[in-house]
């Protein structure tokens, strides 16, 4: 009796797997873009953990107060756990990288695009 | 209940795209209100700074603008408001906030709780949520309030969207009041919460969930969806279950919908008391620059319309007739007039109204246009909704980039 049961649980199990609705996600693509600051590290190892960086990428060319209030943003209202001691470098980063303190030689948008994955 | 993360990418790819960034950074105007770039058909670039983006098909959709991929923000192709005054389920925008999003939902183990300051609390499951009233429909658009902010001047910080985070469809449910009436809602209820099964990365981060008040939640218009277009909602529109929210932004239609807690108070969380808040001031407009006194949750849609027949630097014929047409909408008391310019708007002539699929719908307008001569067009459509309400010709701004309504002109060249 014990056996049937079991039996007849996988088979539920089985039946209702089949209707569930399932998904896979296109593989992430963007990168941010590699620099000597002290910042790229930080961003590599903070910014992913919640979010793609296409985020950081699509912004308008903004200023150094901008950075620090979005940086600010993720840590206090979002809770990500950037240390207070690693805000000024990723802001430094960001803005040099993506913002109004880059460099002109450098393109206005250095992420990495890959192509589209079918 | 089945959820699973959404796998994180191991590899770094390295190309550059620094074509499109040359450009851009050299302020080159792009033509089209969705340029191709390079005949490349996997990229679109959108009309202003840093706008390059990829096409990518996600599950269940045709390729869409992608703003960003983790969590998944996707941007109708604006020529698809071309196609059908319906928005096809392949091409609905998708907008998420928090990147822990539901990829696997079995419907059969799927529940819907109600809680909170109610008689009796319920879990409901899809089969009994759709015997427990005749199923209801109602076309409705639903916008993201950021829709269009790439467009502001001076420009915003956020998504940065150009006109395709909108989209018109059938949705079929039941009505929130008769789900809170099985419920019976205490004479002390003030607001309805809504919570979906997408969640934060990290638990630090506040959840996705917002608010209505109660005599909204029981106005007989919200409705709980189960379809769209008369399929299943495709799963990054809120499978199995979302709120629709007719007339208001799309802010408030929480997807993948399994919680709503009658509230005996004002809810106090992120995404109602911080976020998606505008200025409590006529239009919601401040001077560029500036930023609210006092706030308000954000509400109805503004009055809007667009040409969807013709792209910008289209070309027309001179001396003969062209068919122009393209759409409007508004917050719920529908459109009564639009208006079309082609002199770059000294002048505006009425134009023929579609079919009226009820005030929360896309409507389309159409006209004829005759260029008498060669050489530019400024064309522009401008509506008019029921309350005397329309678009300004010159544009609102506010610091989050949110309600944009102004005219939206359509330089044409008639050869």
């Amino acid at each position: 009796m014990k056996r049937i049961s079991v039996v007849l649980l996988s088979v539920v199990a089985v039946v209702a797997g089949l209707f569930a609705a399932e998904i896979k996600l296109p593989t992430e693509t963007a990168r941010l873009a590699e620099s000597p600051l002290p910042g790229f590290a930080l961003a590599s190892t903070y910014c992913y953990t919640c979010h793609s960086v296409d985020y950081v990428r699509t912004q308008p060319v903004s200023s150094r107060a901008y950075w620090k209030s979005s940086v600010v943003k993720m840590q206090k209202t979002f809770g990500a756990p950037i240390p207070d001691a690693a805000v000024d470098a990723l802001v430094d980063y960001l803005v040099k990288t993506y913002g109004n303190e880059r460099d002109g030689s450098l393109p206005a948008a250095p992420a990495s695009v890959a192509p589209v994955k079918k | 209940m089945n959820r699973s993360r959404p796998e994180l990418p191991r590899t770094i790819d390295r190309r550059k795209f620094l074509g499109a960034a040359g450009a851009l950074a050299a302020g080159v105007a792009l033509p089209g209100s969705v340029a191709r770039l390079f005949g490349a058909e996997d990229r679109v670039v959108l009309p202003f700074e840093n706008g390059e983006r990829e096409l990518v098909a996600y599950p269940q959709k045709r390729p869409l603008i992608q703003l960003t991929a983790r969590p998944p923000q996707l941007e109708t192709p604006f020529s698809v408001f071309n196609e059908s005054v319906l928005t096809p389920n392949d091409a609905f925008f998708v907008r998420y906030h928090l990147s822990d999003i539901p990829t696997m939902i079995d419907p059969a183990a799927f529940r819907l709780r109600v809680h909170g300051k109610v008689a009796t609390p319920l879990s409901l499951s899809l089969d009994e949520l759709k015997r427990l009233a005749p199923p209801a429909e109602i076309v409705a658009v639903n916008q993201c309030s950021g829709n269009s902010r790439g467009h502001f001047t001076p420009r915003v910080n956020g998504g940065q969207l150009s006109h395709g985070a909108m989209g018109n469809a059938r949705w079929t449910g039941v009505p929130l009041r008769a789900v809170l009436e099985k419920a019976g809602v205490s004479a002390d209820a003030k607001q309805v919460s809504f919570n979906g099964l997408d969640r934060p990365p990290i638990p630090a981060t506040p959840d996705y969930i917002k608010a209505l008040d109660l005599d909204h939640a029981l106005d007989g218009e919200v409705m709980l969806a189960w379809a769209m277009n008369g399929a299943d909602l495709p799963m990054l529109n809120g499978y199995p279950l979302r709120l629709v929210v007719p007339g208001h932004y799309g802010t408030y239609w929480v997807k993948h919908l399994d919680d709503i807690e009658v509230l005996d108070h004002t809810f106090a969380g992120f995404w109602m008391a911080t976020a998606y808040r505008v200025a409590s001031t006529p239009a919601h407009a401040l001077e560029p620059g500036t930023t609210a006194k006092q706030t308000e949750p954000i509400c109805r849609f503004t009055v809007r319309s667009f040409i969807t027949s013709l792209a910008a630097n289209a070309t027309v014929p001179a001396g003969r007739e062209t068919a122009v047409r393209g759409i409007a909408f508004d917050g719920g008391h529908g459109i009564r007039e639009v208006a079309f310019s082609s002199d770059g708007g000294r002048s505006w002539r009425a134009a023929e109204l579609g079919v009226d699929l009820g005030k929360y719908s896309f409507r389309e307008w159409r006209i004829g246009f005759t260029p008498d001569k060669r050489g530019a067009h400024t064309l522009m459509a401008r509506a008019l909704n029921r309350l005397g309400e329309s678009q300004p010709l010159d544009p609102l701004w506010n610091p989050a980039g949110y309600l944009r309504n102004v005219v939206e002109p359509v330089k044409v060249e008639a050869v």
